[in-house]
């Protein structure tokens, strides 16, 4: 699959179907990949697909001007088929090199499992629905439920559901729906007070760095409300209140975009579970208005389209 | 300082300026009593309410929000109040996940020649803010004093 890709991307260069390619590199740190964009096709040959890639790429979409070529696993897919009804991009000027994605492997997950530092790991390896870890000559293995991802858990359509290119067959999702919702679901259990006061500890923790928003494809905004001043709507100053109200604001305007891919959560420097606020405004969204975002590129998004009679019963 | 049995709620209303607002008005000119307890903003449409508004009221320390607008099909610009429900429908339920009583956020459809109506939801949102008690949600210690002063930002 892998040649495949280097393959299709460097045609894609070469006939001058793109000006860009966007894609996976191998990264510094072990079992970590990085994003790679190019313009030469040279740097094809660096491009990788293995468990570990992690990133939404459909990020960079909206900062690159001309032709892209981007490979995209099934969440991507869907950030950039919302970029497009948000005509964010041009369906025209994008090649999407779709992937079936088996899911990413969690590496934080696995340290805990094997007790281990990623650094003194060997080798981690897929097997079907196992992933064999290799310490010196000590082999381990666990099954794939144990180390993918949450939201990877959770994901429905592993498989691009828009592209022009598929590398391989689509694949099956591994789901096991009770994991990737299982913080929820504690939440869920509490009383509004123990809530409110859970997401009081967590925001107080943290530095409003905005690494969740820059690394989300739904966060497009030229000028983000933080950064108003007339009115002024939060303080830039980091406290839990304008935090929380920061990120409660943030899901609300990316409700009927976001694709669960988690990224948002993977990039907070504090670990606060944004996962939590953002899989659970994904599921609203579908329970209330049958919505799953990114699946139809000539849909209207969600917040400018309507039903006559939806969601009613909580006005007067 | 009041005592907790004078405690007031205070209410801000979000209301469209076709139908809402003209409904406030209708209320007031044929004499209908409706509590004191709500400030009004004019919005030239339901549809302009951000949730971002409804939090910020919150975090100034108000003890609820009502967004009114106009009857679904009735709207001046043709589907604001429809984007609306749509927003206030998440707002709310997301807003509750976090912690928030829902109680707090109230929504209603107002007509121009519903000055009746207006003073009706006025007086129910009020009596259930009253139940809910004080917006302490902001606050640095919640417990404790039920009337404290409000969590200005």
């Amino acid at each position: 699959m892998e040649q495949r890709l280097r393959q299709e991307a460097k045609t894609l260069l070469e006939q001058g179907k793109v000006d860009y390619i966007i894609g996976f590199e191998q990264g510094s740190l072990k079992f970590t990949t990085a994003p790679l964009i190019t313009k030469d096709k040279g740097d094809t040959d660096r491009l990788v697909i293995n468990p570990f890639i992690v990133n939404n790429l459909s990020v960079y979409l909206t900062d690159i001007e001309g032709r892209v070529g981007i490979v995209a696993k099934g969440c991507d897919s869907r950030s950039i088929v919302s970029l497009i009804q948000d005509n964010k991009v041009n369906r025209e000027e994008v090649v999407i090199i779709g992937i079936p994605c088996p899911g990413i492997i969690d590496l934080s997950k696995i340290e805990q499992l094997v007790g281990k530092d990623r650094d003194e790991l060997d080798d981690i390896t897929r097997d079907g629905n196992r992933v064999v870890v290799t310490v010196g000559s000590k082999k381990k293995d666990f099954p794939i439920t144990e180390v993918l991802f949450d939201n990877c858990l959770g994901c429905e359509f592993p498989t691009p559901q828009e592209y022009d290119v598929l590398l391989g067959e689509p694949s099956t999702p591994v789901a096991d729906k009770t994991v990737s919702r299982a913080k929820i679901e504690t939440l869920e259990g509490m009383t509004q007070e123990q809530r409110w006061q859970f997401w009081e500890e967590e925001f107080s923790r943290c530095i409003r760095c905005y690494a969740c928003r820059n690394i989300c494809p739904a966060c497009f905004c030229q000028r983000c409300f933080v950064e108003e001043s007339e009115p002024q709507w939060i303080l830039p100053i980091p406290q839990w209140q304008d935090n929380l109200i920061f990120q409660a604001i943030r899901n609300i305007h990316v409700a009927g975009r976001c694709t669960d891919c988690g990224e948002c959560d993977r990039a907070c420097p504090v670990n606060i579970p944004l996962r939590s606020l953002t899989k659970e405004m994904y599921d609203l969204v579908d329970e209330l208005f049958h919505y799953k975002s990114g699946m139809d590129k000539d849909a209207p998004p969600l917040m400018t389209a309507y039903e006559a009679e939806e969601a009613e019963d909580f006005i007067r | 300082m009041k005592k907790e049995s004078e405690w007031e709620p205070k209410l801000v209303g979000f209301l469209c300026k076709w139908c809402s607002y003209a409904g406030a008005d209708l209320a007031g000119t044929s004499r209908k009593k409706y509590p004191a307890n709500i400030g009004v903003i004019k919005v030239p449409c339901s549809g302009r309410v951000d949730s971002l508004f409804i939090l910020k009221a919150l975090r100034l320390g108000f003890d609820g929000v009502l967004v009114s607008g106009c009857h679904p099909g009735d709207c001046h610009y043709q589907t604001g109040n429809y984007r609306a429900r749509r927003r206030i429908a998440i707002t709310k339920k997301f807003l509750e996940y976090m912690g928030i009583e829902p109680q707090r956020i109230q929504a209603s459809w107002v007509s121009a020649s519903e000055g009746g109506k207006f003073a009706e939801v006025v007086t129910e949102t009020t009596e259930k803010l009253k139940q809910t008690g004080p917006n302490q949600l902001f606050i640095e210690e919640r417990q404790g004093d039920g009337a404290k002063a409000t969590a200005r930002g």
